[in-house]
């Protein structure tokens, strides 16, 4: 278990309603597995917050190339996890196609009310991890 | 007529625009921009001054300048054709404010500071690299959406159709041998799909695409003018949904089209029931560039309606 004591991140409960669990704690590992200990569903996150992110690298980085090869992205131009879809041209078919990619690429399934949400890289990347560890829970 | 738009000098201030009239209740209006069509940059660049701070933005993230020009001619589009139903007085598109309802669909916002008036107008719009298109009704909610025709998926075809279509719809796209007839087919069944998601303005998750079919159906047209009686067979397009009986499908239209050559368009609109039961939707076609020219289009083969088959 790593020590977190001066890294870590405490955000205060956004809803009145907020369980007492630790759900405004964002937990970053520091082992090779990078997997977050804690699920906290999807509580949205103030931008500056998510650079430590709770998706593995190499989920955002296979998220990155069905995203370029969908899209045609040329190679000059950056896709990474900020990577808005729609900025990189996608439209609605385009996106469909990334989630489907992704549900074969993950061995998911994605509702439509999740994918709705899927607005960036890492957008994907968070729920593909999410459902990843419900699936293997 | 092919106005060249570089030959004008947009270094002077835009000329008025145009006005228009509102359209009838059952009447649609579709405008597209065809963006290799605008190749001003002195044009382009005072489209980008009609634009609200955050449009501009929006319009500046786009990756690639083929993206840019796409968003900003889209915002362009919709903010002079609105403006340009204003009959009372000019409006300037600038002053436009526009907002999402609460599932996310764009909609004007009239505020009452405005030295306009509120206008009865619901728009769509939806783009491709090749088009920019902007359907506009009286009252009634409208989605629209068009495809180039020669898109391709990624995925297969049917292992998508399988995903996300409903069971009826895989079953017919199944049954067509030609791969490329197959492929069309199914570019017309994800227009109107969308159309009709869009229509309804409730996001994608509301309705997801395999809780309803859109189909073809057979009706049967009676003419009674003289000399005698004649029978046509039509094809109409319809919705059929699985879970929401509280929306009854036969309360939307849907038109298919074929447009300047290279897209297919689904319009899906509300049926007015003030209109009359068996009103048809009217659709006025023009090919634009905001400020430059209108071409009215109907009528031509610019328009090809692929939704009712009409054989005597």
């Amino acid at each position: 278990m790593a020590s977190l004591a001066g890294s870590s991140i405490v955000l205060q409960p956004r809803h009145a309603g907020a369980t007492s669990r630790v759900s405004g704690l964002k937990l970053v590992s520091f082992m090779s597995q990078r997997r977050s200990s804690l699920s906290f569903g999807l509580r949205p996150m103030p931008a500056r917050l998510r650079i430590s992110c709770a998706a593995k690298p190499e989920t955002v980085d296979k998220v990155c190339e069905i995203v370029r090869k969908q899209l045609a992205v040329p190679s000059d131009k950056p896709v990474t996890g900020e990577s808005k879809f729609a900025e990189l041209g996608a439209d609605s078919l385009d996106t469909v196609e990334i989630v489907m990619g992704l549900e074969e690429e993950f061995g998911i399934t994605v509702e439509e009310d999740n994918a709705q949400n899927i607005a960036t890289v890492l957008d994907a990347a968070e729920l593909i991890d999410k459902l990843c560890s419900e699936k293997s829970a | 007529m092919n106005i060249r738009c570089f030959q004008r000098n947009f270094s002077a201030a835009l000329p008025p625009l145009v006005p228009l009239q509102l359209p009838s209740p059952m009447e649609t209006h579709l405008w597209y921009v065809l963006p290799d069509e605008v190749k001003s940059w002195g044009l382009l660049n005072q489209y980008s001054e009609l634009l609200s701070p955050c449009e501009r933005e929006g319009v500046n993230r786009m990756r690639g300048d083929q993206l840019k020009k796409r968003a900003l001619l889209a915002r362009a589009l919709v903010r002079t054709t609105i403006a340009r139903y204003q009959t009372n007085s000019q409006m300037n598109p600038r002053s436009l404010k526009f907002r999402k309802n609460l599932y996310g669909k764009p909609e004007v916002e009239w505020r009452d500071e405005d030295n306009f008036s509120p206008l009865p107008l619901q728009f769509n719009l939806s783009h491709t690299s090749t088009m920019i298109a902007c359907g506009v009704t009286v009252n009634v909610p409208i989605g629209i959406d068009i495809e180039e025709k020669q898109r391709r998926t990624k995925n297969n075809l049917i292992a998508f159709a399988q995903r996300y279509f409903s069971a009826y719809e895989v079953k017919v796209l199944t049954t067509i041998s030609d791969p490329e007839v197959q492929r069309q087919e199914f570019i017309k069944l994800w227009t109107l799909k969308e159309a009709y998601v869009k229509a309804l303005g409730k996001g994608f998750s509301a309705v997801p695409f395999k809780t309803f079919t859109i189909r073809f159906r057979e009706t049967t047209l009676r003419n009674f003018h003289p000399p005698g009686s004649s029978v046509s067979e039509a094809s109409d397009i319809i919705v059929e949904s699985f879970d929401d009986p509280t929306n009854p499908t036969n309360n939307w239209q849907f038109t298919l089209l074929e447009v300047a050559g290279s897209h297919y368009g689904a319009i899906c609109i509300k049926k007015d029931r003030t209109a009359g039961a068996n009103e048809l939707m009217k659709l006025t076609v023009w090919k634009t560039v905001p400020f430059v020219e209108d071409v009215c289009v109907s009528g031509t083969d610019a328009v090809v309606d692929l939704g009712r088959i009409i054989e005597q």
